[in-house]
């Protein structure tokens, strides 16, 4: 509670000089807008990685950890690894304009008119099938993950007509030749669900958020 | 626990690599004394080039671990026909010190990951005795799984993997 009330204190220091020397609880709690619940603090095996890394948001978590509700103690099921630099509050980019909702979104624009949008897709697809992991942004690779599939499912029929629609939309003929190849074996019995996702650390010139997308 | 597993079982180290244990000791591996390794994270070639220092936990110094660090992506993740590839082995570690107080039996290999995005794991287990562990003899085709069964290893006390990539000129990071 001590370390509670030092680190709030210097959040806000200069707003009011403290008429009431005492603090309480619940004045505290309806003094500030209702927090996002944060993260608990990781635990003491982290903070060495997590000082190394990204020393500020530390202190900024450490500051608000008293006021987070209490019932967030059931640890979140991603890990602390990838969690840790993956932050809860919503990414403005588009304007101002943002909803917690998908409705009605089919397409994932990616921020380009359509044919650098296909063309973009289609060298990730390639590039993808030539070293079986890569590292993009979240959003390219969840976008990627239905053009993968389907390659991927056209080398699984592997008649000529669908060996020629491949060679459409690859870059590369080696690479739809190796694919026509291997993937009876590979992916023989399973149905669907080419590719993996694996979130990671945002990249460093843009704060991006990347992840890793690879075949299963 | 299984907040421990949550990254492994993700990056698939404990469907490929090793079957799902639970960790019972701490482990530190740190490049060039800064980076530390952390699961998923990615490393540059140019700080993996010499051998990392690994710090272990446990209880006391009779106990001999066993290091084991293997790219099980080799030579490239989308067809990885050497699977795995050795690239360290230090056996006869006592605990509570780090791996400079083991026996090398394989030195280590600088990894060159030429195509695609490579995983390194790095496993340490628990020996029943000392001077158990048989040196294997080619680095390729490594399988964790049977050497382990053979040497009477067992499951894995710690696990801890990083990615790397080949650094081109455009990657400047």
């Amino acid at each position: 509670m001590a370390s509670f009330s030092s680190g709030f204190c210097c959040a806000i220091t200069g707003a009011s000089n403290g008429s009431n020397s005492r603090w309480s609880m619940a004045s505290l709690r309806s003094a500030l807008p209702p927090s996002v619940p944060l993260r608990p603090p990781p635990s003491s095996r982290f903070p060495r990685m997590a000082a190394a890394f990204q020393p500020k948001p530390k202190l900024a978590l450490r500051s608000y950890t008293g006021l987070a509700p209490l019932q967030s103690l059931p640890f979140p099921i991603a890990s602390p690894e990838f969690s840790s630099f993956s932050h809860c509050f919503k990414i403005i980019d588009n304007g101002g304009r943002v909803f917690a909702m998908r409705h009605g979104r089919r397409v994932p624009k990616l921020n380009r008119p359509p044919d650098q949008r296909r063309a973009l897709l289609r060298s990730l697809t390639t590039q993808l099938l030539k070293h079986g992991r890569i590292k993009t942004t979240r959003a390219r690779a969840s976008a990627m993950r239905k053009y993968v599939d389907k390659m991927i499912t056209l080398a699984k029929d592997g008649s000529l007509h669908k060996r020629r629609q491949a060679l459409g939309f690859i870059y590369e003929k080696q690479i739809v030749h190796a694919l026509f190849a291997e993937v009876p074996d590979r992916y023989g019995e399973r149905n669907g669900g080419y590719t993996r996702i694996i979130r990671t650390l945002p990249r460093r010139g843009d704060n991006a958020p990347m992840a890793y997308i690879e075949l299963v | 626990m299984s907040r421990f597993m949550e990254p492994l079982i993700v990056g698939r180290v404990v469907g490929e690599v090793v079957d799902i244990f639970t960790p019972s000791l701490r482990m530190n591996v740190i490049y060039n004394s800064r980076k530390e390794v952390a699961n998923g994270h990615e490393l540059m070639p140019s700080v993996i080039i010499s051998k990392p220092r690994v710090e272990i936990g446990g209880e006391d110094m009779r106990t001999a671990y066993t290091l084991i660090m293997t790219d099980p992506d080799a030579p490239s993740p989308s067809d990885p026909y050497l699977r795995e590839h050795l690239h360290w082995m230090v056996t006869d570690i006592p605990g509570t010190t780090d791996a400079s107080f083991g026996k090398e039996t394989v030195g280590y290999e600088t990894p060159k990951p030429v195509v695609g995005i490579h995983r390194y794991v790095f496993l340490l287990f628990k020996q029943s005795g000392r001077q158990t562990v048989r040196t294997p003899a080619t680095r390729d085709h490594f399988n964790t799984r049977r050497f382990s069964e053979e040497n009477g290893l067992g499951l894995p006390v710690a696990a801890v993997y990083f990615n790397s990539q080949r650094e081109t000129a455009s990657r400047r990071r």
